[in-house]
Protein backbone atom coordinates (compact mmCIF):
# COMPACT_ATOMS: atom_id res chain seq x y z
CA UNK A 1 0.00 0.00 0.00
CA UNK A 2 2.30 2.70 -1.50
CA UNK A 3 -0.14 4.65 -3.46
CA UNK A 4 -1.37 7.98 -2.09
CA UNK A 5 -4.38 7.63 0.56
CA UNK A 6 -7.31 9.78 -0.53
CA UNK A 7 -9.42 11.14 1.60
CA UNK A 8 -12.84 12.52 0.34
CA UNK A 9 -13.61 16.11 1.93
CA UNK A 10 -17.24 17.19 1.36
CA UNK A 11 -17.80 20.47 2.31
CA UNK A 12 -20.09 23.32 1.24
CA UNK A 13 -18.32 26.57 1.94
CA UNK A 14 -21.69 28.45 0.64
CA UNK A 15 -25.07 29.15 2.02
CA UNK A 16 -27.15 29.31 5.18
CA UNK A 17 -23.88 27.05 7.11
CA UNK A 18 -21.45 28.25 5.05
CA UNK A 19 -19.28 29.62 7.73
CA UNK A 20 -18.85 26.11 9.68
CA UNK A 21 -18.12 24.59 5.68
CA UNK A 22 -15.20 26.92 5.51
CA UNK A 23 -13.84 25.93 9.29
CA UNK A 24 -14.26 22.19 8.25
CA UNK A 25 -12.55 21.89 5.12
CA UNK A 26 -9.94 24.03 6.82
CA UNK A 27 -10.06 21.74 9.82
CA UNK A 28 -9.76 18.59 7.50
CA UNK A 29 -7.23 20.32 5.27
CA UNK A 30 -4.36 21.21 8.41
CA UNK A 31 -5.45 17.12 9.45
CA UNK A 32 -4.21 15.68 6.02
CA UNK A 33 -0.98 18.20 6.25
CA UNK A 34 0.08 17.13 9.82
CA UNK A 35 -0.23 13.15 9.21
CA UNK A 36 1.35 13.65 5.79
CA UNK A 37 4.30 14.87 8.02
CA UNK A 38 4.06 12.67 10.24
CA UNK A 39 3.83 9.57 8.55
CA UNK A 40 5.76 10.60 6.18
CA UNK A 41 2.73 8.91 3.66
CA UNK A 42 1.60 10.36 0.47
CA UNK A 43 -1.99 11.80 1.32
CA UNK A 44 -4.40 13.37 -1.12
CA UNK A 45 -7.11 15.03 -0.02
CA UNK A 46 -10.13 15.25 -2.30
CA UNK A 47 -11.97 18.36 -1.81
CA UNK A 48 -15.94 18.94 -3.45
CA UNK A 49 -18.15 21.82 -2.77
CA UNK A 50 -21.43 20.81 -3.26
CA UNK A 51 -22.25 24.42 -2.95
CA UNK A 52 -25.49 23.95 -0.26
CA UNK A 53 -27.35 21.53 -2.82
CA UNK A 54 -28.04 17.87 -2.21
CA UNK A 55 -27.79 16.75 -5.63
CA UNK A 56 -24.21 18.78 -5.08
CA UNK A 57 -23.75 16.03 -2.48
CA UNK A 58 -24.92 12.99 -4.37
CA UNK A 59 -22.06 14.36 -7.09
CA UNK A 60 -19.36 15.09 -5.07
CA UNK A 61 -19.39 11.94 -2.95
CA UNK A 62 -20.00 9.55 -6.25
CA UNK A 63 -17.24 11.01 -8.08
CA UNK A 64 -14.97 10.23 -4.71
CA UNK A 65 -16.48 6.92 -5.05
CA UNK A 66 -15.93 6.16 -8.34
CA UNK A 67 -12.11 7.59 -7.93
CA UNK A 68 -11.50 4.79 -5.49
CA UNK A 69 -11.61 7.27 -2.66
CA UNK A 70 -13.48 5.28 0.17
CA UNK A 71 -13.23 7.49 2.94
CA UNK A 72 -15.54 10.40 3.02
CA UNK A 73 -15.25 12.86 5.57
CA UNK A 74 -18.09 15.92 5.16
CA UNK A 75 -21.62 16.52 5.23
CA UNK A 76 -22.74 19.19 7.84
CA UNK A 77 -26.95 18.60 7.86
CA UNK A 78 -28.42 15.37 8.31
CA UNK A 79 -30.28 15.68 4.79
CA UNK A 80 -27.21 16.24 3.02
CA UNK A 81 -25.86 13.27 5.46
CA UNK A 82 -28.89 10.95 4.86
CA UNK A 83 -28.74 11.36 1.20
CA UNK A 84 -24.89 10.25 0.94
CA UNK A 85 -24.94 7.45 3.21
CA UNK A 86 -26.75 5.20 0.32
CA UNK A 87 -24.52 5.62 -1.87
CA UNK A 88 -21.26 5.27 0.55
CA UNK A 89 -22.97 1.76 1.30
CA UNK A 90 -23.59 0.64 -1.88
CA UNK A 91 -19.65 1.34 -2.61
CA UNK A 92 -18.69 -0.22 0.39
CA UNK A 93 -16.82 3.21 1.46
CA UNK A 94 -16.99 4.85 4.96
CA UNK A 95 -18.58 8.20 6.07
CA UNK A 96 -17.00 9.83 8.62
CA UNK A 97 -19.71 12.49 9.91
CA UNK A 98 -18.33 15.20 12.27
CA UNK A 99 -21.38 17.59 13.31
CA UNK A 100 -23.92 17.94 16.46
CA UNK A 101 -27.10 16.08 15.13
CA UNK A 102 -30.38 15.07 16.49
CA UNK A 103 -29.57 11.83 17.04
CA UNK A 104 -31.91 8.01 16.02
CA UNK A 105 -29.22 7.26 13.63
CA UNK A 106 -26.40 4.40 13.38
CA UNK A 107 -25.05 3.14 10.33
CA UNK A 108 -22.78 0.79 10.07
CA UNK A 109 -20.94 2.73 7.12
CA UNK A 110 -20.87 5.39 9.06
CA UNK A 111 -18.39 6.57 11.55
CA UNK A 112 -20.36 9.56 14.44
CA UNK A 113 -17.75 11.77 15.75
CA UNK A 114 -20.45 14.59 16.17
CA UNK A 115 -22.70 14.39 19.68
CA UNK A 116 -25.77 13.21 19.57
CA UNK A 117 -28.64 14.68 22.11
CA UNK A 118 -27.47 12.76 25.46
CA UNK A 119 -24.25 14.21 24.63
CA UNK A 120 -25.34 17.79 23.99
CA UNK A 121 -28.99 18.59 25.18
CA UNK A 122 -29.44 16.79 27.64
CA UNK A 123 -26.16 17.50 30.14
CA UNK A 124 -27.35 21.57 29.33
CA UNK A 125 -30.52 20.83 30.44
CA UNK A 126 -29.42 19.27 33.46
CA UNK A 127 -27.51 22.31 33.91
CA UNK A 128 -30.07 24.55 33.07
CA UNK A 129 -33.29 23.32 34.64
CA UNK A 130 -31.72 24.21 38.78
CA UNK A 131 -30.60 27.04 37.53
CA UNK A 132 -32.92 28.86 35.58
CA UNK A 133 -36.29 26.63 36.02
CA UNK A 134 -38.11 24.31 33.78
CA UNK A 135 -40.41 26.74 31.90
CA UNK A 136 -38.32 27.15 28.79
CA UNK A 137 -39.48 28.78 25.37
CA UNK A 138 -38.14 26.58 22.19
CA UNK A 139 -37.03 28.31 19.00
CA UNK A 140 -35.82 26.40 16.02
CA UNK A 141 -35.20 26.08 12.29
CA UNK A 142 -38.02 24.61 10.23
CA UNK A 143 -36.22 21.07 9.31
CA UNK A 144 -35.59 18.22 11.52
CA UNK A 145 -32.97 19.29 13.48
CA UNK A 146 -35.33 22.22 15.14
CA UNK A 147 -38.08 19.96 15.14
CA UNK A 148 -36.14 16.79 17.07
CA UNK A 149 -34.22 19.25 19.11
CA UNK A 150 -37.29 20.60 20.36
CA UNK A 151 -40.06 17.59 20.54
CA UNK A 152 -36.79 15.98 22.87
CA UNK A 153 -37.01 19.15 24.78
CA UNK A 154 -40.63 18.65 25.80
CA UNK A 155 -40.07 15.38 26.78
CA UNK A 156 -37.34 16.66 29.17
CA UNK A 157 -39.25 19.60 30.51
CA UNK A 158 -42.75 16.93 30.76
CA UNK A 159 -40.69 14.70 33.09
CA UNK A 160 -39.25 17.38 34.84
CA UNK A 161 -42.70 18.21 35.76
CA UNK A 162 -42.11 22.10 33.75
CA UNK A 163 -44.53 23.22 30.94
CA UNK A 164 -43.44 25.18 27.54
CA UNK A 165 -44.03 28.84 27.23
CA UNK A 166 -43.70 28.26 23.54
CA UNK A 167 -42.24 26.61 20.55
CA UNK A 168 -41.74 28.84 16.96
CA UNK A 169 -39.97 27.52 13.81
CA UNK A 170 -38.61 29.97 11.21
CA UNK A 171 -37.47 28.89 7.61
CA UNK A 172 -33.45 28.76 7.02
CA UNK A 173 -32.15 32.64 6.28
CA UNK A 174 -35.78 33.76 7.63
CA UNK A 175 -34.53 36.94 9.58
CA UNK A 176 -37.78 38.65 10.53
CA UNK A 177 -37.66 37.28 14.39
CA UNK A 178 -40.17 40.04 15.77
CA UNK A 179 -42.82 37.55 16.63
CA UNK A 180 -40.85 35.37 18.08
CA UNK A 181 -39.60 38.14 20.40
CA UNK A 182 -43.02 39.50 20.87
CA UNK A 183 -44.24 36.44 22.36
CA UNK A 184 -40.74 35.73 24.66
CA UNK A 185 -41.70 39.60 25.87
CA UNK A 186 -44.98 38.39 26.95
CA UNK A 187 -44.75 35.32 28.22
CA UNK A 188 -41.50 35.77 30.54
CA UNK A 189 -39.38 32.04 29.63
CA UNK A 190 -36.58 30.75 32.33
CA UNK A 191 -34.43 30.50 29.26
CA UNK A 192 -34.50 30.23 25.48
CA UNK A 193 -33.54 27.05 23.53
CA UNK A 194 -32.09 28.34 20.31
CA UNK A 195 -31.90 25.57 17.23
CA UNK A 196 -32.52 28.28 14.60
CA UNK A 197 -29.03 28.04 12.62
CA UNK A 198 -27.45 31.12 10.65
CA UNK A 199 -28.43 34.44 9.11
CA UNK A 200 -31.92 33.39 11.55
CA UNK A 201 -29.89 32.55 14.82
CA UNK A 202 -27.60 35.69 14.17
CA UNK A 203 -30.73 38.05 14.05
CA UNK A 204 -32.09 36.01 17.26
CA UNK A 205 -29.72 36.97 19.10
CA UNK A 206 -29.75 40.57 18.68
CA UNK A 207 -32.87 40.86 18.99
CA UNK A 208 -32.45 39.55 22.49
CA UNK A 209 -29.63 41.59 23.14
CA UNK A 210 -32.23 44.41 22.18
CA UNK A 211 -34.94 43.38 24.18
CA UNK A 212 -32.59 42.54 27.12
CA UNK A 213 -31.12 46.27 27.06
CA UNK A 214 -34.89 47.29 27.39
CA UNK A 215 -35.64 45.15 30.38
CA UNK A 216 -33.61 43.80 32.38
CA UNK A 217 -35.52 39.84 32.72
CA UNK A 218 -34.19 39.13 29.33
CA UNK A 219 -30.16 40.02 30.43
CA UNK A 220 -28.50 36.59 29.45
CA UNK A 221 -27.96 36.31 33.48
CA UNK A 222 -31.28 36.04 34.17
CA UNK A 223 -32.81 34.37 30.68
CA UNK A 224 -30.16 32.85 28.64
CA UNK A 225 -30.45 31.88 25.39
CA UNK A 226 -28.68 28.24 24.54
CA UNK A 227 -27.50 26.63 21.53
CA UNK A 228 -26.09 23.18 20.94
CA UNK A 229 -24.68 24.22 17.67
CA UNK A 230 -23.23 28.06 17.64
CA UNK A 231 -19.11 28.06 17.25
CA UNK A 232 -16.56 30.54 17.33
CA UNK A 233 -16.38 31.28 13.41
CA UNK A 234 -19.92 32.54 13.96
CA UNK A 235 -19.58 34.87 16.45
CA UNK A 236 -17.91 37.56 14.34
CA UNK A 237 -21.13 37.50 12.01
CA UNK A 238 -23.23 38.43 14.53
CA UNK A 239 -23.27 42.26 15.57
CA UNK A 240 -20.22 43.07 18.00
CA UNK A 241 -21.37 41.93 21.86
CA UNK A 242 -24.81 41.02 20.76
CA UNK A 243 -24.71 37.48 21.96
CA UNK A 244 -22.29 38.16 24.79
CA UNK A 245 -23.49 36.03 27.69
CA UNK A 246 -25.37 33.83 26.10
CA UNK A 247 -24.76 30.03 25.94
CA UNK A 248 -23.86 27.24 24.29
CA UNK A 249 -23.02 23.40 24.30
CA UNK A 250 -20.17 21.61 22.00
CA UNK A 251 -17.46 19.21 22.80
CA UNK A 252 -14.80 21.89 22.08
CA UNK A 253 -14.11 25.08 22.37
CA UNK A 254 -11.43 27.39 21.64
CA UNK A 255 -10.35 28.76 24.89
CA UNK A 256 -9.78 25.37 26.42
CA UNK A 257 -7.12 24.78 28.61
CA UNK A 258 -5.65 21.64 27.50
CA UNK A 259 -2.22 20.34 26.59
CA UNK A 260 -3.46 18.74 23.74
CA UNK A 261 -5.49 21.89 22.60
CA UNK A 262 -2.53 24.30 23.17
CA UNK A 263 -0.10 22.06 20.74
CA UNK A 264 -3.11 21.78 18.25
CA UNK A 265 -3.38 25.79 18.35
CA UNK A 266 -0.02 26.53 17.53
CA UNK A 267 0.16 24.32 14.78
CA UNK A 268 -3.73 26.02 13.06
CA UNK A 269 -1.92 29.30 13.85
CA UNK A 270 1.04 28.55 12.06
CA UNK A 271 -1.11 27.76 9.27
CA UNK A 272 -4.03 30.05 9.50
CA UNK A 273 -2.66 32.98 10.92
CA UNK A 274 -2.65 33.78 15.40
CA UNK A 275 -5.79 35.28 14.73
CA UNK A 276 -7.94 32.05 13.35
CA UNK A 277 -9.71 31.10 16.49
CA UNK A 278 -10.90 27.20 16.13
CA UNK A 279 -14.54 26.25 16.29
CA UNK A 280 -15.48 22.56 16.91
CA UNK A 281 -16.31 22.21 13.43
CA UNK A 282 -12.75 22.83 12.65
CA UNK A 283 -11.24 20.63 15.39
CA UNK A 284 -14.06 17.94 14.89
CA UNK A 285 -13.16 17.59 11.17
CA UNK A 286 -9.39 17.96 12.51
CA UNK A 287 -10.52 14.95 14.42
CA UNK A 288 -11.99 12.92 11.75
CA UNK A 289 -9.32 13.17 9.48
CA UNK A 290 -6.76 12.33 11.63
CA UNK A 291 -8.55 9.23 13.34
CA UNK A 292 -9.39 8.17 9.52
CA UNK A 293 -5.62 8.42 8.20
CA UNK A 294 -4.37 6.92 11.68
CA UNK A 295 -6.87 3.69 11.44
CA UNK A 296 -6.55 2.81 8.10
CA UNK A 297 -2.52 3.02 8.48
CA UNK A 298 -3.25 0.67 11.98
CA UNK A 299 -4.92 -1.66 9.56
CA UNK A 300 -2.75 -1.44 6.52
CA UNK A 301 -5.24 -1.09 4.29
CA UNK A 302 -8.09 1.06 3.38
CA UNK A 303 -10.12 -1.53 3.31
CA UNK A 304 -13.73 -0.28 4.97
CA UNK A 305 -14.60 -3.15 7.27
CA UNK A 306 -10.55 -3.69 8.11
CA UNK A 307 -11.04 0.42 9.00
CA UNK A 308 -13.76 -0.08 11.05
CA UNK A 309 -12.84 -2.71 13.23
CA UNK A 310 -9.62 -0.72 13.81
CA UNK A 311 -11.50 2.17 15.00
CA UNK A 312 -13.61 0.23 17.65
CA UNK A 313 -12.50 -1.06 20.69
CA UNK A 314 -9.08 0.90 21.84
CA UNK A 315 -8.73 4.84 22.98
CA UNK A 316 -7.22 6.86 20.12
CA UNK A 317 -5.07 9.93 21.31
CA UNK A 318 -7.12 12.89 19.93
CA UNK A 319 -7.32 16.54 20.03
CA UNK A 320 -10.51 16.04 22.07
CA UNK A 321 -8.82 13.70 24.24
CA UNK A 322 -8.65 9.70 24.65
CA UNK A 323 -11.14 8.93 21.70
CA UNK A 324 -13.41 5.70 21.75
CA UNK A 325 -16.16 4.74 19.41
CA UNK A 326 -18.21 2.48 20.22
CA UNK A 327 -18.68 -0.96 18.41
CA UNK A 328 -22.87 -1.30 18.45
CA UNK A 329 -23.48 2.30 17.56
CA UNK A 330 -20.22 3.75 15.56
CA UNK A 331 -20.44 6.57 17.86
CA UNK A 332 -17.72 8.56 19.77
CA UNK A 333 -18.14 9.26 23.30
CA UNK A 334 -17.27 12.87 23.75
CA UNK A 335 -16.71 15.37 26.75
CA UNK A 336 -19.76 18.18 27.48
CA UNK A 337 -18.32 21.98 27.30
CA UNK A 338 -20.96 24.90 28.34
CA UNK A 339 -19.48 27.45 26.82
CA UNK A 340 -20.76 31.40 27.74
CA UNK A 341 -19.89 33.66 24.58
CA UNK A 342 -17.39 36.53 26.25
CA UNK A 343 -16.36 39.85 24.69
CA UNK A 344 -13.54 38.54 22.67
CA UNK A 345 -16.49 36.85 20.10
CA UNK A 346 -14.55 33.50 21.99
CA UNK A 347 -16.31 31.44 24.82
CA UNK A 348 -15.86 30.94 28.53
CA UNK A 349 -15.95 27.50 29.43
CA UNK A 350 -18.45 27.63 32.52
CA UNK A 351 -19.38 23.62 32.64
CA UNK A 352 -17.94 20.30 31.73
CA UNK A 353 -18.07 16.64 31.46
CA UNK A 354 -15.93 14.16 31.11
CA UNK A 355 -16.57 11.94 27.44
CA UNK A 356 -20.44 10.81 27.95
CA UNK A 357 -20.80 7.46 25.59
CA UNK A 358 -22.97 8.15 22.75
CA UNK A 359 -26.87 6.91 23.14
CA UNK A 360 -28.43 7.44 19.47
CA UNK A 361 -31.87 5.84 20.08
CA UNK A 362 -31.74 7.27 23.93
CA UNK A 363 -31.93 3.40 25.21
CA UNK A 364 -30.79 4.69 28.77
CA UNK A 365 -28.97 1.27 28.62
CA UNK A 366 -26.36 3.22 30.78
CA UNK A 367 -28.48 3.47 33.63
CA UNK A 368 -29.94 0.62 35.78
CA UNK A 369 -33.67 1.13 35.02
CA UNK A 370 -34.83 2.57 31.77
CA UNK A 371 -37.30 4.82 32.23
CA UNK A 372 -38.87 8.16 31.17
CA UNK A 373 -36.13 10.42 30.03
CA UNK A 374 -35.13 12.56 32.84
CA UNK A 375 -32.92 15.64 33.89
CA UNK A 376 -31.00 14.56 35.99
CA UNK A 377 -30.05 17.14 38.77
CA UNK B 1 -46.16 15.74 22.81
CA UNK B 2 -44.75 11.88 21.43
CA UNK B 3 -42.90 10.25 23.39
CA UNK B 4 -39.55 8.69 23.06
CA UNK B 5 -39.83 4.59 21.95
CA UNK B 6 -37.59 2.78 24.22
CA UNK B 7 -37.46 -1.13 23.44
CA UNK B 8 -35.13 -1.59 25.67
CA UNK B 9 -35.25 -4.98 27.65
CA UNK B 10 -37.69 -6.08 24.73
CA UNK B 11 -37.89 -9.47 22.95
CA UNK B 12 -38.08 -9.98 19.35
CA UNK B 13 -38.53 -13.34 17.28
CA UNK B 14 -36.93 -12.98 13.31
CA UNK B 15 -38.67 -15.52 11.87
CA UNK B 16 -36.10 -15.99 8.51
CA UNK B 17 -33.08 -17.65 7.48
CA UNK B 18 -30.21 -16.60 8.25
CA UNK B 19 -28.87 -14.22 5.68
CA UNK B 20 -26.96 -10.69 5.51
CA UNK B 21 -30.92 -9.21 6.03
CA UNK B 22 -31.04 -10.72 9.86
CA UNK B 23 -27.24 -10.33 10.69
CA UNK B 24 -28.40 -6.11 10.08
CA UNK B 25 -31.84 -6.60 12.03
CA UNK B 26 -29.69 -8.49 14.87
CA UNK B 27 -26.94 -5.49 14.77
CA UNK B 28 -29.57 -2.93 15.02
CA UNK B 29 -31.51 -4.50 17.58
CA UNK B 30 -28.73 -4.69 19.74
CA UNK B 31 -27.72 -1.67 20.06
CA UNK B 32 -31.94 -0.59 20.15
CA UNK B 33 -31.62 -2.78 23.66
CA UNK B 34 -33.49 -5.61 21.84
CA UNK B 35 -32.99 -9.11 22.78
CA UNK B 36 -33.64 -10.95 19.11
CA UNK B 37 -33.91 -14.56 18.38
CA UNK B 38 -33.71 -16.20 15.07
CA UNK B 39 -35.43 -19.43 13.99
CA UNK B 40 -37.24 -20.70 10.97
CA UNK B 41 -39.52 -23.29 12.08
CA UNK B 42 -42.56 -22.66 13.52
CA UNK B 43 -43.28 -20.18 16.16
CA UNK B 44 -45.62 -22.64 18.69
CA UNK B 45 -46.67 -19.56 20.88
CA UNK B 46 -46.40 -15.99 21.20
CA UNK B 47 -45.52 -15.83 24.85
CA UNK B 48 -42.08 -15.24 24.41
CA UNK B 49 -41.79 -12.05 21.84
CA UNK B 50 -42.97 -8.79 22.54
CA UNK B 51 -42.35 -8.33 18.61
CA UNK B 52 -42.29 -10.76 16.13
CA UNK B 53 -40.72 -9.95 12.27
CA UNK B 54 -41.48 -12.59 9.54
CA UNK B 55 -40.04 -13.50 6.06
CA UNK B 56 -43.07 -12.41 4.18
CA UNK B 57 -41.39 -13.52 1.10
CA UNK B 58 -41.42 -17.52 2.50
CA UNK B 59 -43.12 -17.71 5.39
CA UNK B 60 -46.41 -19.96 5.20
CA UNK B 61 -50.15 -20.26 7.40
CA UNK B 62 -48.22 -22.40 10.04
CA UNK B 63 -44.95 -20.50 10.62
CA UNK B 64 -47.17 -17.85 13.02
CA UNK B 65 -49.08 -18.96 16.22
CA UNK B 66 -52.68 -18.78 15.86
CA UNK B 67 -54.38 -15.77 16.45
CA UNK B 68 -57.59 -15.19 18.09
CA UNK B 69 -58.17 -11.28 17.84
CA UNK B 70 -56.39 -9.88 20.61
CA UNK B 71 -53.42 -12.37 21.45
CA UNK B 72 -51.01 -11.83 18.72
CA UNK B 73 -48.45 -9.60 18.91
CA UNK B 74 -46.63 -6.49 16.81
CA UNK B 75 -45.72 -8.03 13.67
CA UNK B 76 -43.18 -6.80 11.15
CA UNK B 77 -42.86 -7.93 7.43
CA UNK B 78 -39.46 -8.62 5.91
CA UNK B 79 -40.48 -8.71 2.37
CA UNK B 80 -38.52 -8.00 -1.01
CA UNK B 81 -41.42 -9.43 -3.38
CA UNK B 82 -44.11 -7.29 -4.50
CA UNK B 83 -46.43 -10.00 -5.49
CA UNK B 84 -49.68 -9.18 -4.36
CA UNK B 85 -50.18 -12.87 -2.77
CA UNK B 86 -47.11 -12.13 -1.18
CA UNK B 87 -48.10 -8.63 0.38
CA UNK B 88 -51.86 -10.32 1.35
CA UNK B 89 -50.78 -13.12 3.17
CA UNK B 90 -48.56 -10.54 5.80
CA UNK B 91 -51.71 -8.27 6.01
CA UNK B 92 -53.67 -11.38 6.80
CA UNK B 93 -51.11 -12.49 9.16
CA UNK B 94 -51.62 -8.83 11.22
CA UNK B 95 -48.11 -7.46 9.89
CA UNK B 96 -48.65 -3.82 10.68
CA UNK B 97 -45.33 -2.76 9.26
CA UNK B 98 -42.72 -3.39 6.24
CA UNK B 99 -39.42 -3.51 6.10
CA UNK B 100 -38.25 -3.85 2.41
CA UNK B 101 -35.72 -6.21 1.42
CA UNK B 102 -32.40 -5.89 1.43
CA UNK B 103 -32.43 -4.20 4.66
CA UNK B 104 -31.50 -0.72 4.82
CA UNK B 105 -30.69 0.31 8.34
CA UNK B 106 -32.40 3.39 8.57
CA UNK B 107 -35.97 1.31 7.96
CA UNK B 108 -35.78 -0.86 11.16
CA UNK B 109 -36.45 1.81 13.94
CA UNK B 110 -38.98 3.55 12.21
CA UNK B 111 -40.84 0.35 11.48
CA UNK B 112 -41.14 -0.92 14.65
CA UNK B 113 -42.30 2.22 16.06
CA UNK B 114 -44.99 2.08 13.28
CA UNK B 115 -45.98 -1.40 14.02
CA UNK B 116 -45.93 -1.60 17.87
CA UNK B 117 -48.13 2.04 17.49
CA UNK B 118 -50.56 0.23 15.08
CA UNK B 119 -50.73 -2.75 16.97
CA UNK B 120 -51.46 -0.89 20.64
CA UNK B 121 -54.53 1.15 18.20
CA UNK B 122 -56.11 -2.10 17.12
CA UNK B 123 -56.63 -3.64 20.42
CA UNK B 124 -58.23 -0.29 21.69
CA UNK B 125 -60.67 -0.37 18.93
CA UNK B 126 -61.27 -4.32 19.64
CA UNK B 127 -61.58 -3.55 22.83
CA UNK B 128 -63.95 -0.34 22.02
CA UNK B 129 -65.86 -2.35 19.42
CA UNK B 130 -66.49 -5.11 21.99
CA UNK B 131 -67.82 -3.03 24.72
CA UNK B 132 -69.87 -0.99 22.50
CA UNK B 133 -71.56 -5.02 20.79
CA UNK B 134 -72.15 -5.69 24.66
CA UNK B 135 -74.36 -2.11 24.71
CA UNK B 136 -76.37 -2.69 21.26
CA UNK B 137 -76.97 -6.16 22.82
CA UNK B 138 -78.45 -4.85 25.76
CA UNK B 139 -80.26 -1.91 24.16
CA UNK B 140 -83.74 -3.62 23.96
CA UNK B 141 -83.91 -3.94 28.01
CA UNK B 142 -83.25 0.08 28.04
CA UNK B 143 -86.48 0.43 26.25
CA UNK B 144 -88.22 -2.02 28.42
CA UNK B 145 -87.00 -0.24 31.65
CA UNK B 146 -88.57 2.69 30.49
CA UNK B 147 -91.75 1.70 29.35
CA UNK B 148 -91.98 -0.14 32.99
CA UNK B 149 -91.11 3.42 34.80
CA UNK B 150 -93.25 5.41 32.51
CA UNK B 151 -96.44 2.85 33.85
CA UNK B 152 -95.23 2.72 36.94
CA UNK B 153 -94.95 6.40 37.37
CA UNK B 154 -97.16 8.17 35.49
CA UNK B 155 -94.17 10.00 33.75
CA UNK B 156 -93.64 10.68 29.95
CA UNK B 157 -91.13 9.13 28.00
CA UNK B 158 -88.67 11.99 28.44
CA UNK B 159 -88.63 12.11 32.13
CA UNK B 160 -88.49 8.07 32.36
CA UNK B 161 -85.08 7.94 30.60
CA UNK B 162 -84.09 10.99 32.28
CA UNK B 163 -84.67 9.52 35.52
CA UNK B 164 -82.91 6.37 34.55
CA UNK B 165 -80.33 8.13 33.17
CA UNK B 166 -79.56 9.95 36.45
CA UNK B 167 -79.87 6.60 38.48
CA UNK B 168 -76.85 5.16 36.19
CA UNK B 169 -74.74 7.96 36.44
CA UNK B 170 -74.89 8.60 40.32
CA UNK B 171 -74.28 4.27 40.57
CA UNK B 172 -71.53 4.54 37.83
CA UNK B 173 -73.58 1.71 35.69
CA UNK B 174 -74.38 1.95 32.12
CA UNK B 175 -77.80 2.70 31.42
CA UNK B 176 -77.79 -1.19 30.09
CA UNK B 177 -76.74 -2.49 33.60
CA UNK B 178 -79.20 0.02 35.58
CA UNK B 179 -82.65 -1.01 33.02
CA UNK B 180 -81.20 -4.91 33.46
CA UNK B 181 -81.20 -4.47 37.44
CA UNK B 182 -84.64 -2.58 37.29
CA UNK B 183 -86.24 -5.40 35.19
CA UNK B 184 -84.99 -7.95 36.94
CA UNK B 185 -86.54 -5.94 40.09
CA UNK B 186 -83.76 -8.29 42.28
CA UNK B 187 -83.20 -4.39 43.85
CA UNK B 188 -85.59 -1.31 43.81
CA UNK B 189 -84.29 1.87 42.70
CA UNK B 190 -85.48 4.30 45.26
CA UNK B 191 -83.61 7.15 42.93
CA UNK B 192 -86.41 6.48 40.31
CA UNK B 193 -89.60 5.88 43.01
Amino acid sequence: MNDALKIGILYSTTGPYGAMGVDARDGAMLAVEDNAKKSGRVIEPVFYDPHASLQGYLDGAQQMLRADCRHIVGTITSAARKEVIPLVEKHDGLLWYMCPYEGFEANESVIYIGGCPNQHLIPAFEYLIPRFGARPYLTGANYVWGWEMNRLARELIANAGGEILGERYLPLEETSVERIITEIAERRPSFVLNNLIGPSSYAFLEAMKALGEKDPFFRPENCPVVSCDLMECELDLIARGAATGQLCAASYFDTLDTAENRDFKSRAALRYGRERRISSVFASAYVAVDLCVAAILAAGTDEPQAVRREVQGRKWPSLLGALEIDGRTNHAALPFHLGRINDDNGFDVIASRPALAADPYLTQRGTAMPAKLRVVS
Amino acid sequence: MSRTPNFTGWKAVILHREDSNTERLERQFGLLGIRATRRWEPLSTWDDADLVLVDADQGWDDLLPQTDGLSGRPLVALLGSEAPGRIAWAMEKGASAIIAKPVATSAIFPALVMAVSIHEERLAVADKLRHLEERVRMRPLVHAAVEKLRAAQCMTEEEAYAALRDCAMQRRLTMEQIAAILLGGAETLPEVG
